[in-house]
């Protein structure tokens, strides 16, 4: 594919949530305030459960609880944005009745669900992290609240790449069949339990942990947890996952490459595109 | 290269399940496309006429590299729809349904602008493209070219959705039913400008529809299909002649004051030997003739040379012909409900 369609490509996404932004004022709004609500959330039912001296307790770590749950809402946030864009986009495009239109395009569809989505995953998410970098500063300090404002943005930039094919395999699944939004509704929070974003995948079953293990989620979640505690350094092993996400994004983008591919034909011989 | 669509032997069937109980589902097949063959010359506007579930949009789909076929096979300027599928999809503008299929919160400039780059338009040229589609479609005279895609009416929808389809200034454009719902100001509107878009743009348009007065009025040829097969081929004027078993000669006369009426009948009868009668007319009187098909233009001559010779002035010829929907009726053997 040349840089030049591919260029036009990235630009019509981004066009298209500009065009989004402006001609929706509240859909601006909710953008702006969804991470802090997330937040609020997460925080919230923390403090159910225990107070944050009880947490530093458990943890085992001398850490502010805000700013360990800032970092993993921003990954855990980005990981289901993923997931739910890209793979979501096809439904979005098919009750629209557009997604012919995205067919008869000249790219093959996958290239055109993933490029035209990333500006959009970029735009969105460096907007929610930038968001919280006065909070981190003001809890951290200007040094520590920067730098793991950097790395938040570093892990939602490398946890998209093995993401963005993952959820192609998504929309390609979801495109072969018909009853899709149900599909879409259980297989996300599957993968999120699976990804030990609600349970240690060290205490899952055998078989449940070697699922976790190829799910790119895994790993997002991962280092959600690493960033969190970054007041000990941990470098290494942040390194480490970021390798395993880098290998799994080629994995997962040449497997959604070759198979969204079928999952059009079949859709296209069925007649339900 | 004269055709710019064959369609050969194409079949196309569809697999349904039927629910018969809460866990049980029987298996249909349906065959939507029976072995359909058909060319599109360069430069012509041929429709594809038919009912409700006739296998139009099926075809238009397979044609459009949307739908893949069971067998036989379609091509696009030369370019197979299944094998070639990307070449054909360079050469070809599709629209599907005039009520669906943009972003309901992005103006139709905007929308406009958005599918151009998908389709790899970019900067002054798609600027110019857009303002030249809005323009020529008429939507910027509307006032509605920065209006919210959800606020436009059908017709204004139909506008848009044409544009789109001429975003890459294609060879050939594939309609399906265009008109749908539309009112009639915004039909005649659209239909003059894909009349103008063959005949003047050299474009190849294939469309469906349902309406033969639109069949009429803009096709050069047209196809009847129904159930999946394609039951006859041809000019509007040459399918109302195939079915036609006669047609009415209407002349229209103003007999001189001497000229005996009711001979003037008798002696038609006698030299055309076809059903002859007479009635008057706020205008005159009016003879009606019927005619073979194949006999019009002879007798037209003879009964004016006669009529001449008789002391009458005639002052109109007419043929009535079938219409296109007595001619869809008499082909399909559909008569409604």
């Amino acid at each position: 594919m040349k840089m030049g369609k591919i260029r036009t490509l990235l630009k019509s996404g981004i066009l298209l949530d500009l065009y989004f932004l402006k001609n929706n004022k509240s859909n601006l709004i909710a953008m702006l305030i969804w991470p802090y609500l997330m937040l609020g959330l997460v925080v919230g039912m923390g403090f159910l459960f225990g107070s944050p001296s009880a947490f530093k307790r458990n943890i085992g770590l001398d850490i502010n609880p805000i700013a360990y749950f800032v970092a993993s809402t921003v990954v855990m946030m980005a990981s289901i944005s993923v997931m739910w864009e890209v793979g979501g986009n096809v439904l979005f495009l098919r009750w629209l009745g557009i997604l012919p239109y995205v067919i008869v395009a000249p790219h093959r569809m996958s290239i055109t669900l993933v490029l035209s989505y990333v500006p959009r995953y970029l735009f969105f998410m460096f907007i929610q992290v930038v968001e919280f970098l006065p909070l981190l500063v003001l809890l951290e300090g200007v040094t520590a609240g920067v730098i793991k404002t950097l790395i938040m943005l570093l892990a939602v930039t490398v946890g998209m790449l093995p993401l963005l094919g993952f959820s192609a395999l998504f929309a390609s699944l979801l495109l072969m069949v018909k009853e899709e939004s149900n599909i879409l509704n259980w297989l996300n929070p599957i993968v999120l339990i699976f990804s030990g974003a609600l349970y240690p995948t060290s205490l899952m079953p055998y078989w449940m942990w070697l699922v976790s293990r190829v799910l790119p989620t895994t790993y997002t979640v991962e280092l959600a947890r690493i960033i969190a505690l970054i007041g000990s350094p941990q470098l290494a092993p942040i390194t480490f996952l970021i390798g395993i996400l880098m290998g799994l994004a080629v994995v997962y983008n040449i497997l959604s490459y070759m198979l969204i591919g079928a999952g059009e034909k079949r859709a296209m011989k069925r007649g339900i595109i | 290269m004269d055709n710019a669509i064959e369609v050969r032997n194409l079949v196309k069937r569809y697999i349904t399940y039927e629910r018969k109980g809460f866990l049980t589902k029987v298996k249909r097949i349906v065959e939507a496309l029976k072995g359909i063959d058909f060319d599109v010359k360069r430069g012509e506007i041929f429709g594809l006429l038919g009912p409700n579930g006739a296998g139009k949009t099926t075809t238009v789909k397979i044609i459009s590299t949307l739908l893949l076929p069971d067998g036989g096979y379609a091509k696009v300027l030369g370019y197979d729809v299944v094998e070639e599928a990307s070449e054909v999809r360079k050469v070809i503008g599709v629209s599907l349904s005039v009520e669906r299929g943009f972003f309901w919160k992005l103006t139709g400039r905007e929308n406009l602008k958005y599918f151009g780059m998908l389709y790899g338009l970019d900067g002054e040229r798609l600027k110019k493209r857009v303002e030249y589609l809005l323009d020529k479609l008429g939507l910027k005279k509307l006032g509605v070219a920065d209006k919210l895609y959800e606020e436009y009416s059908l017709g204004m929808k139909a506008r848009l959705s044409l544009a789109r389809a001429l975003l890459l200034d294609p060879e050939v454009l594939i309609l399906d039913e265009p008109t749908l719902g539309l009112d009639p100001p915004s039909a005649r509107a659209l239909r003059e400008f894909l009349v103008k878009l063959a005949h003047e743009f050299n474009k190849t348009v294939l469309v469906t529809t349902h309406n033969m007065f639109e069949a009429e009025m803009i096709c050069d040829r047209v196809a009847i299909i129904d159930e999946g097969r394609i039951l006859s081929i041809g000019s509007p004027r040459e399918l109302k002649l195939k079915v036609a078993d006669n047609m009415a000669l209407e002349i229209l006369i103003l007999p001189s004051v001497a000229t005996n009426l009711d001979k003037l009948v008798e002696v038609l009868r006698e030299k055309t030997d076809v059903t002859c009668s007479m009635i008057s007319d706020v205008n005159g009187y009016r003879l009606k003739l019927i005619v073979p098909p194949n006999r019009v233009e002879e007798l037209t001559s003879i009964s004016v040379r006669l009529l001449h010779k008789l002391g009458c002035s005639v002052r109109r010829v007419e043929v009535k012909e079938p219409t296109l929907e007595d001619v869809f009726i008499k082909i399909t053997g559909k008569k409604g409900f």
